[in-house]
């Protein structure tokens, strides 16, 4: 069933590619003859500021945000031996909303460019741990037990993040900022989150990366991996640390994004097979292609449809599980 | 060569104790079935000398050092584990699966050295695998899965070897190969812990059989000798009717 490595992460990153070349092309403004205008640094002032510092930062936005969820996601899947785990479904998004989303109404954003992503994986942190010591017996994370925890925390920190949200009617400004952050979107991205979101993802997947073999020898449990010589309980804390992190640093620059950390790694399991060495850099490419394919749909739209980037990738997720129930329902695993 | 000792083991879990002081001793070459009732701590045991628990008292000792103080590496390529409920959510073949075996060897390793082929491709035989190695083991019936995870243990190519219920879910012909494989595995120098309750069909090809019973190790020995009418009645509560000594034997209630 798997396909050659080499050939797959040949084929998404030409895909990738070719949707990014079409992704700063479209739009109101500079198109095709003017990009290749600005690459031959022709281009006119308005053009070349709409190229280099609105769509080049969003793009890269997009791009690693789409990486490090599908990255999260496979990560989260392999340490709690569960299909089903995901930033999303768990909760860590959530969480690193409701950091964010504290940060911003609160003075603290105003401290620094890294106030907002730390006070999301601080909240990334938190509810992860919190949902690693409800659902998790003796290293066992049941699809039930994982869910039931997952809905829990996600309930509990949405409704405190919109208590927060809240607080800040009065200043319709801030309001509408933080509003319009948790639905999920990539307007207005400058270079400064473009910085965070690349520097971010290549940090956190520099701690997961390596761990391949560890995270394939997760998947089988923790006697059976700590008898090869693996350290279960230490080594799956080390990487959901890792997938707090990149979560985080998405969250925190494009706000909820629903279903990419879930679905893309099943995606890429389906063409290549579940050993993690092969799966993580396909998961993490085909993640970028999904959310620059995604926000590609969002721009191509008419400005004034205001289709919102979580909105698309929740639509996908819809029949996901569709798929997933029509599989259980012929007695598959899920 | 290499053995395990575990002196004076104690477990407890909240106010149960579930292992009281239970000692026990795997040498090279010999082959020990650890039988005990449902409950009476044999898969703990097993999990105390493989490492993946500490006892809360006692020691547990691989070639007279200190589980605790062996490299997690080192140890792997010196004792290997078949646990009872080894499965994966995610499609990996069985050879994936088997190849998991040699992380020990290699733990760095970007492509498998020809050892560790030659290592997977042995251990697939030796447990009558290669017809179904490489579907995925999602795919695969309870007794071919746990021929893999049989398969896993026998590629890290350790000297010792611990299992937990090897013969469940086992077909009798499949049961009957495994336990002659471990025979031979034994005779060429390996040391082998199996815990099950097929006293019947192991018993008779055993060195040595372990009565697990209250916390303790309470006889070792010959499997005509310890399993005596007299220790059946003690340690099963059922009644022997054969005279001892004699395979198989009949039970009573």
């Amino acid at each position: 069933m798997s396909h050659a490595p080499r050939t797959v992460l040949g084929g998404v990153f030409a895909l990738l590619a070719i949707v990014a070349l079409v992704y700063l092309t479209v739009g109101s403004g500079p198109g095709f003859s003017e990009l290749l205008a600005f690459c031959g640094g022709r281009a006119d002032q308005a053009d070349t500021f709409t190229i280099a510092n609105i769509r080049i930062p969003r793009l890269i936005v997009a791009t690693f945000a789409g990486a490090a969820l599908a990255l999260a996601g496979a990560t989260m899947q392999a340490t709690f031996r569960n299909p089903l785990a995901s930033p999303d479904v768990i909760g860590t998004s959530a969480g690193a909303a409701f950091g964010g989303a504290l940060a911003i109404v609160t003075a603290i954003a105003g401290v620094g460019i890294l106030a907002v992503p730390i006070s999301s994986f601080v909240g990334a942190v938190v509810v992860t741990a919190m949902v690693f010591l409800l659902a998790g017996s003796y290293g066992r994370f049941s699809v039930a037990s994982l869910l039931l925890a997952g809905i829990a925390l996600n309930t509990l920190v949405g409704a405190l993040t919109s208590f927060v949200v809240t607080f800040t009617f009065d200043n319709y400004t801030a309001s509408s900022r933080v509003l319009f952050w948790l639905m999920g979107g990539l307007e207005n991205r400058t270079w400064e989150h473009a910085g965070i979101t690349a520097i971010g993802f290549f940090v956190f997947a520099l701690g997961i990366v390596p761990r391949a073999r560890m995270l394939d020898l997760l998947t089988i449990g923790d006697d059976g991996a700590q008898s090869l010589g693996v350290d279960a309980q230490r080594v799956r804390k080390q990487l959901l640390w890792f997938a707090c992190g990149l979560t985080a640093t998405t969250v925190s620059n494009t706000g909820g994004i629903a279903f990419v950390g879930l679905i893309v790694p099943h995606l890429a399991r389906l063409v290549v097979g579940p050993a993690h060495r092969v799966l993580l850099p396909v998961a993490a490419a085909m993640g970028a292609l999904l959310l620059v394919a995604s926000d590609l749909l969002c721009r191509a739209v008419p400005p004034d449809a205001n289709l919102r980037l979580g909105v698309v990738t929740a639509i996908l997720g819809a029949p996901y599980f569709l798929f997933l129930l029509a599989r259980h329902r012929r007695g598959e695993a899920l | 060569m290499t053995s395990l000792i575990a002196q004076n083991v104690t477990l407890r879990r909240g106010r149960r104790t579930v292992l009281g002081g239970a000692d026990f001793e795997l040498r090279p070459g010999e082959l020990v079935l650890l039988a005990g009732r449902n409950g009476a701590g044999k898969s703990t045991l097993l999990r105390l000398l493989v490492g993946a628990i500490r006892p809360d008292d006692g020691l547990v000792a691989l070639d007279q050092r200190p589980l605790a103080v062996w490299d997690p590496l080192e140890r792997a390529r010196e004792l290997a584990f078949v646990e009872q409920n080894a499965e994966t959510p995610f499609e990996f073949t069985g050879r994936e699966l088997v190849a998991m075996g040699r992380y020990p060897h290699r733990p760095r390793a970007k492509t498998p050295h020809p050892d560790d082929l030659v290592a997977i491709e042995n251990a697939l035989t030796a447990v009558d695998a290669m017809a179904f190695c490489d579907r995925p083991v999602t795919t695969l019936s309870g007794g071919e899965q746990r021929r893999i995870t049989i398969a896993r243990a026998l590629a890290t190519q350790a000297p010792l070897l611990l299992l937990d219920e090897p013969t469940a879910n086992l077909d009798l012909e499949h049961a009957l190969q495994l336990v002659e494989l471990l025979r031979q595995l034994a005779d060429r120098g390996h040391g082998i812990t199996l815990a099950s309750h097929d006293l019947n069909l192991l018993a008779p090809h055993c060195d040595r059989v372990a009565l697990l019973h209250e916390g303790r190790i309470i006889a070792s020995g010959p499997p005509q000798q310890t399993l005596s009418t007299a220790r059946i009645r003690e340690v099963f509560g059922v009644r022997a009717t054969d005279p001892d000594g004699y395979f198989p034997r009949r039970f009573e209630r």
